[in-house]
């Protein structure tokens, strides 16, 4: 087994006061799919933060590839924030640019390519996202919120990243869009040999496409492993989150 | 190594082209990656036969880069994605060259934008100045409407919200608005008095002063600030409310954002601005005051005996009655500006910025038209 992706040690983070994280630990292997899930206000966004290094928690590491992410000097955070890809969860896309610029953005900025083979690329991308040629050249603003997504994707795709960061992929998009999106994640994943790692609520994103879930309650780690062994862990928030739907499914 | 920063030993890539038993096969060899992007040396033209042999045995990665560039270059070449016959290659590479092979034409080949001359740019620039009148015309139009509503009932009128745009509109700019105008009457003063002192006429600085400050200075400047400052403060404002859509929850709730947002901001502006003008006009005086005693030996006592003097009423009045009209200009362009945002943080920019600059220009020709009014009307 070689070294794992993300390795994140006794991680404990306060947040004005309340304290948020109270000794999280979980590591990820490469190729694999992760998904982290939890109740409101566990402070999964805020994890996927810190790990992108972003937020700085308290105390407890963090490493990606084998580097403390807040450890190591500015250079080297940003040669470690080009192995990543990052989709926020409304896109985040540059409102000025238009998809194929926010898309050829970070390679201009991280290459030495020519500016036509960055648009070439950024249009690669583009089609590898499933958007149609059409959107090249629309602003964020004319595009629906699964276009926006797709786009956002491709972004985080521009620079052939070993690991992609998910914040919620498929929240606000219409069920189909949502599976479709997931099977697009899914088909990279495999094709591209990319490790994801993901933040969700989506019960039908976590029983498609996802090795393993990692659930994060009180400020820890509460259990990690698929579906089937979550299920048998006897916590009321974690009965609450898949029995319903295993009642409708067997029902 | 390309790629800035992030560094990994690997061997470069290299194209080869091969005779094999009267068969053109082309080698591909090191790693064909995001980090490893010098130029190559161009494929010789091998269009000719039906299918080229890519032997990819030699290479050791491959991302979608990579892929993409080994496809351009055959293609360059003369063969494309799908007429290329791929042997050798490392089983779990081929799925990043099938996805990319899928994807390939969609991204190739950058076509020429399309430009368009001086007619076409000056046509569009009509139709959206044509939009823009029409969109004026709108927004006045439901204006109107709100406010003959709030005539009707009177009670439906949104105090606190007035009372909080008064508060920022009015007292938080008492400050700027008297120190600024104070300063123009020093200055104005200081040099009227070098050219009155040639002369022994120090006692008419007073009169340029008052006649200054009160008819011109004090209700162009205040108006710019005002515009400046609130304008822009409201339109950023609305537009992020916009971008939020907190306006569309506003008229969800039964409210509209005429009677909640515009009006309350307008009135306030409108009440504002004549009352900011009037602070400022006793402020220039003031600093003509500190001149005259200063450099021109003029007393207080005398400063105040020669305003009471020539200082007519009218000149006052034409002063001050500027201030609502501009008040009202500065409120319905901010207004309109900023509840036509687009949703996007650009747009947000920009019409900020336009507020800003459509309100003082419009300050100032409305103020062309105030000068010439009032000579043919002898004020």
């Amino acid at each position: 087994m070689s070294q794992p992706v993300i390795e994140i040690n006794n991680i404990v983070t306060q947040l004005s006061g309340n304290l948020i994280h109270d000794g999280v630990s979980f590591s990820v292997g490469r190729g694999e799919v992760t998904a982290l899930i939890g109740g409101s206000g566990t402070g999964k966004s805020v994890l996927l933060k810190e790990i992108i290094g972003l937020i700085r928690p308290q105390s407890g590491s963090i490493k990606l590839f084998g580097e403390d992410v807040w450890a190591v000097n500015e250079a080297r955070l940003m040669a470690l924030r080009q192995r990543f890809g990052v989709l926020f969860q409304d896109g985040a896309l540059f409102s000025s640019l238009t998809v194929e610029q926010n898309v050829a953005a970070p390679l201009h900025e991280h290459t030495t390519l020519s500016p036509k083979e960055c648009l070439e690329l950024a249009r690669l991308k583009i089609a590898l996202a499933g958007l149609p040629t059409s959107s090249w050249e629309k602003m964020p603003s004319e595009l629906s919120g699964g276009m926006r997504k797709r786009a956002a994707l491709a972004r985080a795709l521009a620079l052939d990243p070993e690991l992609l960061f998910l914040d919620e992929p498929t929240s606000g998009l219409d069920p189909i869009s949502a599976r479709a999106f997931d099977r697009l994640i899914r088909l990279l994943s495999d094709s591209l040999g990319l490790t994801v790692f993901l933040v969700t609520h989506d019960l039908d994103t976590l029983l498609s496409m996802v090795n393993r879930i990692i659930v994060l309650a009180r400020g820890k780690v509460l259990g990690q492993g698929t579906v089937e062994e979550l299920v048998k862990i006897d916590d009321p928030w974690l009965q609450d989150y898949f029995s319903a739907r295993f009642v409708e499914e067997h029902a | 190594m390309t790629r800035l920063g992030y560094t990994k030993k690997m061997a470069k890539p290299s194209l080869l082209l091969k005779q094999e038993g009267g068969l053109a096969v082309i080698f591909a060899t090191g790693s064909w990656t995001l980090g490893q992007t010098e130029a190559l040396p161009a494929l010789p033209d091998v269009s000719g036969g039906a299918e080229i042999i890519l032997d990819g045995g030699g290479i050791e990665t491959l991302d979608t880069t990579g892929a993409y560039r080994l496809m351009s270059m055959m293609d360059a070449a003369g063969v494309s994605p799908e007429r290329i016959k791929l042997r050798g290659v490392t089983p779990s590479l081929l799925p990043v060259w099938n996805l990319v092979a899928k994807n390939y034409s969609q991204a190739h080949g950058i076509t020429q934008k399309k430009t368009f001359g001086l007619l076409y740019q000056f046509g569009l620039g009509s139709i959206s100045m044509l939009q823009h009148m029409a969109g004026v015309a709108n927004f006045v139009g439901r204006l109107a409407m709100e406010m003959f509503r709030l005539a009707k009932k009177p009670g439906s009128f949104r105090l606190r919200e007035f009372v909080a745009q008064m508060e920022a509109i009015f007292i938080y700019a008492i400050p700027i608005s008297m120190a600024m105008i104070f300063l123009l009457g020093l200055v104005f003063a200081y040099l009227m008095g070098v050219q009155a002192q040639k002369f022994g006429a120090n006692i008419y600085v007073v009169d340029g002063v008052s006649a200054a400050v009160l008819r011109e200075l004090s209700p162009v400047i205040v108006a710019i600030l005002v515009a400046g400052r609130t304008g822009a403060a409201i339109t950023a404002q609305l537009g992020t409310m916009k971008v939020n859509e907190e306006i569309d929850a506003l008229s969800i709730l039964g409210l509209s954002p005429f009677a909640v947002l515009v009006l309350p901001r307008i009135l306030a502006l409108f009440i504002a601005l004549p009352l900011l003008v009037f602070l400022g006009d006793l402020a220039g005086l003031l600093g003509g005051m500190v001149v005259a005693k200063t450099q021109l030996g003029l007393e207080y006592s005398q400063y105040w005996d020669r305003l009471d003097s020539v200082l007519k009423m009218k000149t006052f009045l034409a002063g001050v009655s500027k201030a609502p009209i501009f008040a009202i200009f500065i409120g319905l362009i901010a207004c309109r500006m900023g509840i036509t945002v687009a949703r996007d943080a650009r747009s947000v920019g920009e019409h900020t910025t336009s507020t800003v600059v459509q309100s003082i220009v419009a300050i100032i020709v409305l103020n062309a038209i105030f000068a010439i009014v009032f000579v043919h009307l002898g004020i």
